[in-house]
């Protein structure tokens, strides 16, 4: 009630003083720095204020226990941590060791007429310079304000504290450390249930994109698809080592082909359209082998299952693709579920992030070994085609068929009919 | 059922683990009459920014760097008067992938106008700006790395420049208003990017530059009222002497001779190409 009686009665002072703030650009000044005084004065009364610990002396540590070195604050995160670990909780019976110099509890002042020699280490509370201090000053918690006159010979450092240079004069360097920020993004920090929601939407969008591409691929380049998907399913390690040597080789022969366009005067002229049609390729290689390999997938899944005597509507390669993508979609989805877990989220992810790149390496070695679906030498299909008919049953022996020897035509017989023999 | 539980109070560890934070770092020192300052300005990642700072300090750092991967650099020698600042990595050198997050650091370095600097700037993966104008800078030694930098002389250097040395990797970089620098000689090695040289300001003598690039596309911005001479050395690279004359290797503007301000460019390139704006 008092505080609130406060600031109506700081709130009421200001329009009594904003008039003058028409009259010069120094009287501007004098009026914003009343105001800034005000606001200070408001923002002390109605925020709490921190427990100040009565100021109080340190004493040194025996031997052997808490010390810290501020002979050197060029460093601040160690001196940090060594206060840390040497005052875990600071209080009037913490004993702290300062080689050369002196720890104070609580707010300290160094008068106009005084000197003090040493470093100066002053926790939770301010140090207030008006005099000499022949040494380093360190402060955690707390503000160091150098008033004008006084004489800092050393450096300066303020941990989770502010340095007001109000005319003093400091020998050496000043630096603050603050608390660490509110983590950049925290504002707009997503909710577990919005960032799974966002994921699975990703994931979900990447699938329905692969489906869409494997429809057209099996509509457009079925039997290609097949070579590819046999290759993998038979040819699985080959596969992934030639992928493997081929993502190591795909830059270098890039670059080949760049410089060998570059010597002649028609490659120059070809070399736009050569950069494009090897990035498709190139695209279309890993996309399509990634494909082959989820219908490699869908089939083997689907044949084993109808071995065990389940009765399926349509077993073809529309849905080796489809059962395929959603096998090899499992850990994304499972990502997209719980990527939001701190550790948990990045092991999942880069779960699936490895099976992704072993499974697109082998799809694209695949593809590479069976040239995009031509060669079938590394398929599995060891009988040549031709060789999956009965004509050969049927064939006509290469030097004819011995002939029989013509019947005596008898009596009720004549040539040329049904009945005769040597038709 | 111990599995789940393991898994339980793995994932309750997890998520008390803390997030990612910047730090805010600020360091300054005042000036006590120092007549020259040594500086050396070392950032990795982020964002970094360097104007002339006031006569009454020395130098001052304002920083926000990530607590996590990196320390501040404030250091400095008073014998040698030589400043180092910035942000160093934390651990051993090795290679290192530089996070979205890292590139949220940010850093505003103020410089006294009052000592004779010798600056050398070592730049990571950062976007700079580096006002130098208004300084009085005897020597300068940038490597850009892997950052898009703008180094501007805005206004006059106060004093002449011996060198400028600036090297950059895979890299945009942007010099502009070499003129005010004053600088004696300016040598310059590219690697893959984009260059600008803009050779405007107010220039009080003639000057040198030797750049050597690869795969660079490179913008020359000159002065009308200079004679420029570009002594070429170039291979698989394009160039277009708009205003010039050649003369075998070397291209130059027709009252090279007579010209008060002259711009001599020795220019090595590979791979690239080489375009020249005309600036009044």
């Amino acid at each position: 009630m008092r505080t609130a009686r406060r600031i109506l009665v700081a709130l009421g002072l200001l329009p009594v003083w904003a008039p003058a703030a028409h009259a010069s650009p120094c009287a501007l000044r004098r009026v914003s720095g009343v105001i800034e005084t005000v606001r200070a004065f408001v923002v002390q009364q109605i925020t709490q204020a921190p427990d100040k610990p009565k100021p109080s002396t340190l004493e040194p540590a025996p031997a052997g226990g808490a010390s810290v070195d501020l002979s050197d604050l060029s460093r601040p995160e160690v001196i940090e941590r060594a206060l840390r670990s040497a005052l875990p909780a600071p209080g009037p019976d913490s004993r702290v060791t300062v080689p050369n110099g002196q720890a104070r509890l609580g707010e300290f002042t160094i008068g106009s007429a005084e000197t003090l020699t040493g470093h100066l280490l002053v926790i939770k509370g301010d140090a207030n310079v008006y005099g000499h201090l022949l040494g380093n000053l360190v402060t955690l918690d707390g503000d160091v304000r150098v008033h004008r006159g006084a004489v800092v010979s050393g450096d300066i450092l303020a941990l989770h504290g502010d340095v007001r240079d109000e005319g003093g004069e400091i020998g050496g360097e000043v630096r603050t450390l603050s608390v660490p920020m509110t983590p950049a993004g925290s504002g707009d920090a997503l909710s577990p249930l919005a960032l799974v929601g966002r994921s699975v939407a990703g994931a979900v969008g990447v699938f329905l994109t692969m489906l869409a591409l494997g429809v057209g691929l099996v509509t457009f380049a079925r039997p290609n698809l097949e070579v590819v998907s046999d290759t993998v399913s038979h040819s699985f390690g080959r596969s992934f080592v030639t992928g493997l040597i081929g993502q190591i080789l795909i830059l270098p022969t890039f670059g080949m082909l760049v410089v060998g366009l570059v010597l002649s005067v028609a490659g120059i002229l070809l070399l736009p359209f050569a950069v494009v049609v090897y990035g498709l390729l190139a695209i279309l290689g890993v996309v399509g082998g990634y494909l082959a390999v989820a219908h490699a997938i869908g089939e083997t899944y689907t044949r084993r299952r109808m071995a065990q005597g389940a009765a399926l509507v349509s077993p073809n390669s529309y849905r080796y693709v489809g059962v395929g993508l959603v096998g090899l979609f499992v850990l994304w989805a499972a990502w997209a579920l719980f990527g939001w877990v701190p550790v948990a989220g990045e092991i999942v992810r880069g779960a699936a992030v490895l099976v992704t790149w072993l499974l697109a390496t082998v799809g694209f070695g695949a593809a590479l070994l069976s040239r995009a679906g031509v060669r079938e030498s590394f398929a599995g299909r060891l009988i040549p085609p031709e060789a999956l008919t009965d004509e050969y049953l049927w064939a006509t022996p290469q030097f004819g068929v011995p002939a029989v020897r013509r019947p005596e035509a008898g009596p009720g017989t004549r040539p040329g009919t049904r009945h005769d023999p040597g038709r | 059922m111990r599995a789940a539980g393991l898994c339980v109070a793995l994932l309750c560890w997890a998520g008390a683990l803390p997030a990612q934070t910047m730090r805010p770092f600020t360091t300054f020192r005042q000036l006590h009459g120092e007549n020259r300052l040594a500086a050396r300005l070392e950032f990795a990642a982020g964002r970094l920014r360097v104007v002339p700072g006031t006569v009454t300090e020395l130098y001052r750092m304002t920083l926000a760097y990530d607590a996590d991967r990196f320390v501040p650099l404030s250091r400095y020698d008073a014998p040698e008067n030589a400043a180092t600042l910035g942000v160093e990595p934390v651990g051993g050198p090795g290679l290192r992938v530089v996070s979205r997050h890292q590139l949220q650091q940010d850093a505003v370095v103020l410089l006294s106008p009052q000592p004779d600097l010798t600056l050398d700037v070592s730049l990571g993966a950062v976007e700079a700006d580096l006002d130098l104008g208004g300084l009085r800078l005897t020597e300068l030694r940038l490597e850009a790395g892997a950052s898009r930098s703008v180094v501007r002389f805005s206004q006059p250097n106060a004093v002449r420049c011996r060198t400028a040395d600036i090297s950059a990797g895979a890299a945009e970089v942007s010099i502009l208003k070499i003129g005010n620098s004053r600088c004696d000689q300016v040598r310059i090695e590219g690697g893959i990017g984009r260059m600008t040289l803009d050779f405007g300001g107010a220039w009080t003598g003639s000057q040198r530059a030797e750049l050597s690039l690869a795969v660079t596309e490179l913008r020359l911005r000159l002065p009308r009222q200079a004679g420029v001479r570009i002594t070429m050395d170039r291979f698989l690279a394009s160039f277009e002497p708009t205003g010039l004359v050649r003369r075998g290797n070397v291209w130059e503007t027709p009252g090279y001779e007579q010209a008060d301000r002259r711009l001599d460019l020795a220019l090595k390139t590979t791979v690239g190409g080489v375009r020249i704006d005309w600036t009044n």
